[in-house]
């Protein structure tokens, strides 16, 4: 009787939330712009991490310099070359427009064709080291295959590479799939804390007291309705990535499944960090400030594993970490943490029946306050 | 005059009693803060491991080269058992083995340096590929990038490699900023428009939310000192977080401009802040709701800061992209803060403030209008 009881009040719960956002369309519709705002800007950030802009000044032109450039494309993704001539080159580098210039001089091929070694000018503007440092070591990798290709007498060493994995996953593919599970926490976090904090600037809590359910009925009803709109706009994040970038899942089933868990208990944290605050203004400042750590401490840019101990753990305490673990699977078929898929499913379990405990906990303690 | 400087000193008031706003403000700009330190963590080096099993001198040679290289790697020398595990637990994103016989393959002519690469992604997997060619570079040609380019035509120093071609590496600055100093930069410009702007708009969302701006239309206050009192109050607000920040970033010599550029950064920080508060009027005018404010305001905020080039290169972008970057206003702000830090002339910091003063009058125009209508 009670359940039924529950359930019917669930279900008013939902229908009054959802009727609230209805009301609220500025305020969906951008939580919408943000779902889809991650997804793009964690893009941009994807292309400044190759394919350095770069002038190519080639004063030689002839077969030996047009395979030196070959190898310069080829140099592991580092080079975006733009041929041009060294006036040019020197403009562009001075407003920024490439970051480096490579000038192959005019005696290139005589010179290599005669045992000589060729002096390579290349101008660098050294603005950040990481940048600088892409640079710096992609011109080996150049000059490596080219020798190697020409078998010039005097190289002794080759490196010999073997992949663990088939394929290479393009930095943006990789990026736009882990910000799912960040748009996902924005999303349904931001709604999920809304749903609580109205009540709160509402001062309609107190009116809880008098429901003849426990009010748990009542926020789960609140959470489902959260959950659902947030899980349009995950859909809408979903549909870009997909259709807009390409990405198809390689277990679209798994996929799904990551996002419908993850949707709910983001929803949940939001609710906890609503009844927490209990004021709207600061929920969005505060989970868009915590996305950013989230994103590069939870395993979105590389596996964290690879960034140490410290970092590694730090992960841990972010439900992301698991998520953007599962979503990885899911869509690359990837394994970016230690941990299993069986165990981030039961790590990102064990948050969510966290998430509502101390989120039932929290409210019913300030409805029985008030 | 009095009448805007009563505003301006009211709205300062509010906002100091209105914590969870500046909570709002600044945890996204902390937030950024915290990302670039983590960033810095994890773009530097990368963890390998490192099997030698050949005890020969040419074996040394090629560790010591890979050792030495503590830019490119994080090194784990270990046993080939030990390294698999050191793969598989993901402790290491490759292992490099270096293979029996490897002294007398050398002495061939035809060594080879195997690695075994957790190719996750390519921007982490193209790290690795770029420093094991550098080592493998280095191995026979170990005087790589010594050589000197001749002046005004001259002959310079070549150094004779087997790859028959040296690099002569000219930089266009002293020394490289290092990571953390140049995104930390992009992070005092998010504050400043986070600051100005959510400053600004929650003040303005505030007055319709809780009636006050009923009696501000009582007032025998002229809209333009109200306007006026609005943008400056919105300027304290955000000079109350920025200045101190600017003051600590200095201490810690992160802020630390060549002589003579203090006046062109203060500058530009101040156009932009200018430019934030005067959008922020406008939103606070136009949405009206503190929720929605805050959430388009943060919104505004990270899409101005992206686009404006502030955690990307916009000569990385594609062409369409940065033509677009060139109506972000905040564009001119970030590439006047690092021209006027970074480097030692002030080569387009003028156009930059030029575009930065013409998109904060055109943002303060439509606000005064937006505004002195709201309280008609």
């Amino acid at each position: 009787m009670a359940a039924t009881e529950g359930l019917r009040a669930l279900g008013a719960a939902a229908r009054a939330e959802l009727e609230q956002f209805n009301r609220s369309r500025v305020l969906v519709g951008l939580v919408f712009v943000e779902a889809i705002t991650f997804i793009v800007l964690v893009s941009l950030f994807g292309l400044t991490g190759s394919r350095a802009p770069t002038a190519l000044i080639d004063l030689d032109g002839g077969p030996l310099a047009r395979s030196f450039v070959q190898h310069l494309e080829a140099a592991h993704d580092s080079f975006s070359l733009r041929p041009m001539t060294a006036a040019r080159a020197k403009k562009e580098l001075a407003n920024g427009s490439v970051v480096a210039s490579i000038t192959i001089p005019h005696d290139f091929d005589t010179a290599i064709t005669h045992g000589r070694t060729v002096l390579l000018p290349v101008t660098l503007d050294n603005l950040n080291a990481d940048m600088s440092e892409d640079i710096r070591g992609a011109l080996p990798s150049a000059i490596v295959g080219f020798g190697q290709e020409h078998h010039w007498p005097g190289i002794r060493l080759a490196a010999s590479q073997r992949d663990l994995i088939g394929h290479d996953t393009g930095y943006i593919p990789y990026l736009v799939v882990s910000a799912l599970a960040l748009t996902a926490f924005v999303v349904a976090g931001i709604l999920g804390a809304v749903a609580i904090t109205r009540e709160f600037e509402a001062r309609t809590l107190t009116q809880w007291r008098l429901a003849p359910v426990h009010p748990g009925w009542l926020v789960a009803g609140k959470l489902l309705a959260a959950t659902l709109v947030a899980a349009v706009a995950v859909g809408a994040a979903v549909l870009l990535v997909t259709v807009g970038y390409g990405v198809e899942p390689v277990h679209p089933a798994a996929a799904l499944g990551v996002l419908a868990v993850c949707v709910p208990m983001f929803a949940c944290v939001g609710a906890c960090a609503g009844a927490l605050l209990r004021r709207t203004l600061p929920v969005a400042g505060l989970f868009f400030g915590l996305t950013l750590p989230f994103y590069i401490d939870s395993g979105a840019v590389e596996p964290l594993r690879f960034d140490g101990d410290k970092i590694w753990t730090l992960g841990h305490t972010s439900p992301v970490y698991q998520a953007i673990g599962l979503i990885e699977w899911a869509f690359h078929g990837l394994r970016v943490t230690p941990e299993s898929v069986a165990q981030n499913f039961a790590a990102l379990g064990a948050w969510a029946l966290a998430s509502v405990v101390v989120g039932t906990t929290v409210l019913r303690t300030r409805v029985a306050r008030r | 005059m009095r009448g805007a400087w009563a505003v301006a000193r009211l709205d300062l008031a509010v906002w100091r009693r209105s914590p969870w706003a500046v909570l709002a403000a600044i945890v996204p700009a902390l937030g950024m803060f915290v990302l670039v330190k983590v960033l810095t963590l994890s773009v530097t080096v990368q963890p390998v491991a490192l099997v030698i099993d050949d005890p020969g001198p040419e074996a040394q040679v090629l560790s010591r080269l890979i050792e030495d290289d503590i830019e490119s790697y994080q090194l784990f020398v270990t046993n080939a058992k030990h390294a698999q595990q050191l793969l598989d637990r993901q402790r290491v994103g490759a292992v490099i083995v270096i293979p029996k016989g490897f002294d007398d393959a050398v002495a061939r002519g035809h060594a080879v340096v195997d690695y075994t690469l957790n190719n996750i992604d390519i921007d982490f997997s193209d790290d690795i590929r770029r420093s094991i060619d550098r080592s493998v570079a280095e191995f026979d040609a170990p005087q790589l990038g010594a050589s000197v380019e001749g002046r005004a035509g001259g002959h310079g120093l070549v150094v004779p490699n087997p790859y028959r071609i040296d690099i002569a590496e000219h930089d266009l600055r002293k020394t490289d900023v290092p990571f953390e100093t140049y995104q930390v930069l992009p992070v005092l410009l998010l504050l400043v428009l986070s600051t100005g702007m959510l400053g600004a708009a929650l003040l303005g969302s505030r007055d319709v939310e809780r009636g006050t701006i009923v009696f501000l239309r009582q007032t025998p206050l002229r809209r333009s000192a109200f306007v006026a009192g609005r943008l400056l109050g919105a300027l304290l607000a955000a000079g109350s977080i920025v200045v101190p920040s600017v003051a600590y970033l200095t201490y810690k010599r992160v802020v630390h401009p060549p002589h003579g550029h203090w006046p062109p950064f203060l500058a530009v920080l101040l156009a932009t802040a200018v430019f934030a508060a005067a959008l922020g009027v406008l939103l606070g005018a136009a949405l009206r709701r503190s929720t929605t404010v805050a959430l388009a305001g943060v919104t505004l905020a990270s899409y101005l800061f992206f686009l404006g080039g502030g955690f990307t290169t916009i000569a990385f972008l594609p062409s369409w992209l940065q033509a677009l970057s060139r109506l972000v206003p905040t564009r001119y702000g970030i590439d006047g803060m690092r021209q006027s830090l970074f480097y030692p002339d002030l080569i387009g910091v003028p156009g930059d403030l030029i575009a930065l003063v013409g998109f904060a009058l055109v943002a303060l125009a439509a606000s005064a209008v937006l505004l002195g209508r709201s309280v008609r």
